[in-house]
C-alpha cells in the first residue's frame, strides 16, 4: 500500500503500519497534507495548516522508531495512535496560533503559549496534528455558514452544508483529508455534522473529557470529543483522549475507562429500544428510514418515551443563549458589528434573559435527568435519529417535517438537544440508504459513563454492514481522486 | 408576553446592561428574545419540588499544596 492508501484506511491500519515501520509517519503526513492541498480549497474545512509542526513531529517519531532495534509491536498499547494525522476545532489552542472560535474578534488576541490537553493527549499517543478547522462562530449554530471563513462544504455534496457547530471536523474526515478529528458538541454540534457528512462522531458523557485549553460556549453544556470513519478508531481515540484534569471545573475527575478492548463484544444481553414521542414527531422520512434500518438489523421492537422532552429542549436552548450572551458581553457592549450575523442578536438577546428563566431550566434539566434515568432502569441503549433531515444547501432558511415548517439552524438539533442537555454519552453512526444520495446519523446513546455500549453498538452495526462512513469520491471527486 | 410587552423589556434591560441597541440590531433581537420567552413559558409549565435543585452543583476547591491530616 503506498501512503495515500494507508492514510485511507484509517487511524488503527495507519498507526500499525507506521509502528511496524512498512510506511513512515514523515511519508504519511505528507500524503496527508497533500490531500488537504487538493481538496480543501472546495470544502473549505481548515482554517490553519500546522505542516511545519506536523512534519518536525513525524521526523521526531520516525527517528524514534528506527531508533529502535526491532519494529514497535502492534499492540494497541503501544502509541496507539503513532503516525496518525489529526486536526482539530479552532476553539482548540494550538501553540503558536491565535485561538480563534470562528470568529472575528478573537483574531485580536495573542496566539497560544499551549496546546489544548486534549491535543497533548493525542499527540502523546502518537498523533500528529496538521491543523484547525472550521466552526460555527464561538460554536453557536448547526451549519457551518461562518462569514468570515466562509462556509464549510459538504464532501459528499459540495452545495450542501456540513453541519456544525464543528462543521469542519466533520467534514475533514468524510473528504478524507484527515482520518480523526476533534470537536465540541453543547447541543448537537458534534452529532449533527456527523449526521450530515456520513462520519462517526463520540460525545462522550458531561464532564468526562477534560476541556482545558479549548474556547468555551456554555460551560453548563460543552463537551468535547473525536470524530472518526470507523468506530474502531473512534473508540482507540476516544481511549487517548481519557483522564482527569482539575484544571476543568466540570471535568468528573474519573480514572481512564479503556474501551477500545471492549468493543468487539457484541449485542448480546443489551436491551435496546428505540425514542418514540416527540422523537417520533420531528424527524422527516429519510430519517425514520434509517432509524428503522439500525433497528430491524438489532432485532429491536420496544420502542419507549421520555416524558417532558420538549421541556428539555427548551432547557438547553435558554441556558446555552443566556451563557452564550453573558460571556460576550464585554463585546457586545463595544463590537457588535463584528459578531457573526448569523448569530449576533441571539447573542444579545440571551444576555438580557431574566435570571428566574434560567434557574428554572437548569432545576428542569435536572428534573428530566431523573426521570430519563428511571426510564433506562431497565433499558441499555435508545435510538433516535441525529438530525431531522440530511444535509440541506448552503443558505437554506427553512425545512418541512411533517407537514410543519421550521426554520432550518436551529432545528438541524432538534433531536440532539435534549440528549445533550442531560450529558448522556452518545455515538452518532452513519446510514446510507439505497434510495437516497445523502448520509444521515442514527444517535445511539446510553446511561452516563457507559461510552462502552454505544462504541459496542456501532461496531456491531459496522460489522453488519448497516453503518458505514466512506470517503467521498465519486459525486465531487474529493479523496481517492486527490 | 405581548410584542409590546418584549420590546418593553429589551429596551429596559439592554440600557440596564449598558448595552447599545443597533438599530439594524434591535429587530432581531425583539426576534430571538420572543423567541426565549416561548421556551421560558414550555420550562416554566413544569411542575416542580423542592429537591428539584439546578443541575449545576457548586464544587468547593481545595489547595493541592495542602495535604490531608494523616488518619489517627
Amino acid at each position: 500500500m503506498n501512503p495515500s492508501e494507508v492514510l485511507d484506511a484509517g487511524a488503527a491500519r495507519i498507526a500499525d503500519a507506521v509502528r511496524r515501520r512498512e510506511v513512515s509517519a514523515t511519508e504519511l503526513i505528507r500524503a496527508s497534507l497533500a490531500r488537504i492541498a487538493a481538496t480543501d480549497p472546495r470544502i473549505n474545512a481548515f482554517t490553519d495548516i500546522t505542516a511545519e509542526r506536523a512534519l518536525g513531529r513525524a521526523a521526531a517519531l520516525d527517528s524514534k522508531l528506527a531508533a529502535a532495534s526491532v519494529p514497535a509491536p502492534s499492540s494497541y498499547s503501544s502509541l496507539p495512535l503513532a503516525g496518525v494525522p489529526f486536526a482539530a476545532k479552532n476553539l482548540f489552542d494550538i501553540e503558536g496560533i491565535t485561538t480563534r472560535a470562528g470568529s472575528k474578534i478573537e483574531r485580536d488576541k495573542p496566539p497560544s503559549h499551549h496546546d489544548a490537553l486534549l491535543i497533548e493527549r493525542m499527540e502523546n499517543a502518537g498523533a500528529i496534528l496538521v491543523g484547525a478547522l472550521n466552526m460555527d462562530e464561538y460554536a453557536y449554530g448547526f451549519t457551518t455558514e461562518n462569514s468570515h471563513d466562509g462556509p464549510t462544504r459538504n464532501p459528499h455534496d459540495l452545495s450542501r452544508i456540513a453541519g456544525g457547530s464543528s462543521g469542519g471536523s466533520a467534514a475533514a474526515v468524510a473528504a478524507g483529508q484527515v482520518p480523526l478529528a476533534l470537536g465540541s458538541d453543547t447541543n448537537g454540534s458534534i452529532r449533527v455534522p456527523a449526521s450530515l457528512c456520513g462520519v462517526f462522531g463520540l460525545k462522550p458523557t458531561y464532564g468526562r473529557l477534560p476541556r482545558t485549553g479549548t474556547y468555551p460556549f456554555v460551560a453548563s453544556l460543552d463537551h468535547l470529543g473525536p470524530f472518526a470513519r470507523t468506530a474502531r478508531d473512534l473508540a482507540i481515540a476516544y481511549d487517548a483522549l481519557q483522564g482527569g484534569d482539575p484544571r476543568d471545573p466540570a471535568c468528573a475527575q474519573r480514572p481512564v475507562e479503556s474501551v477500545a478492548p471492549l468493543i468487539d463484544r457484541g449485542i448480546d444481553g443489551l436491551r435496546i429500544a428505540t425514542l418514540g414521542g416527540y422523537f417520533d414527531e420531528h424527524r422527516g422520512p429519510q430519517a425514520r428510514a434509517a432509524l428503522d434500518h439500525v433497528a430491524t438489523a438489532l432485532g429491536v421492537d420496544r420502542r419507549i418515551e421520555l416524558p417532558g422532552v420538549e421541556r428539555a429542549r427548551a432547557a438547553a436552548f435558554l441556558i446555552s443563549n443566556a451563557e452564550g450572551g453573558a460571556l460576550h458581553l464585554p463585546d457586545l457592549r463595544t463590537r457588535a458589528a463584528d459578531f457573526e450575523p448569523l448569530s449576533r442578536d441571539r447573542f444579545i438577546a440571551g444576555a438580557l434573559l431574566p435570571a428566574a428563566w434560567i434557574n428554572t431550566a437548569q432545576r428542569v434539566r435536572h428534573w428530566f435527568a431523573r426521570q430519563v434515568a428511571q426510564s433506562m432502569a431497565d433499558v441499555d441503549i435508545l435510538l433516535t435519529p441525529a438530525t431531522p433531515v440530511a444535509a440541506t444547501p448552503i443558505g437554506a432558511e427553512w425545512i418541512e417535517i411533517e407537514g410543519r415548517r421550521l426554520p432550518a439552524r436551529p432545528s438541524m438539533g432538534i433531536l440532539t438537544q435534549p440528549i445533550s442537555c442531560i450529558g448522556l454519552p452518545v455515538c452518532a453512526a452513519p446510514v446510507w440508504l439505497p434510495h437516497y444520495r445523502l448520509p444521515i446519523g442514527v444517535q445511539i446513546i446510553a446511561a452516563p459513563w457507559r461510552e462502552d455500549l454505544v462504541l459496542r453498538v456501532a461496531q456491531a452495526l459496522e460489522a453488519m454492514g448497516v453503518v458505514a462512513a466512506p470517503i467521498a469520491s465519486s459525486t465531487t471527486g474529493i479523496g481517492a481522486a486527490a | 408576553m405581548t410584542q409590546a410587552e418584549i420590546e418593553t423589556y429589551v429596551d429596559a434591560a439592554a440600557r440596564v446592561l449598558a448595552l447599545p441597541l443597533a438599530p439594524l440590531h434591535r429587530p432581531g433581537v425583539v426576534h430571538y428574545f420572543g423567541l426565549a420567552a416561548a421556551m421560558a413559558e414550555i420550562v416554566g409549565a413544569q411542575q416542580l419540588g423542592l429537591d428539584d435543585e439546578p443541575a449545576p452543583v457548586f464544587v468547593p476547591v481545595s489547595p493541592r499544596a495542602i495535604p490531608l491530616p494523616a488518619a489517627e
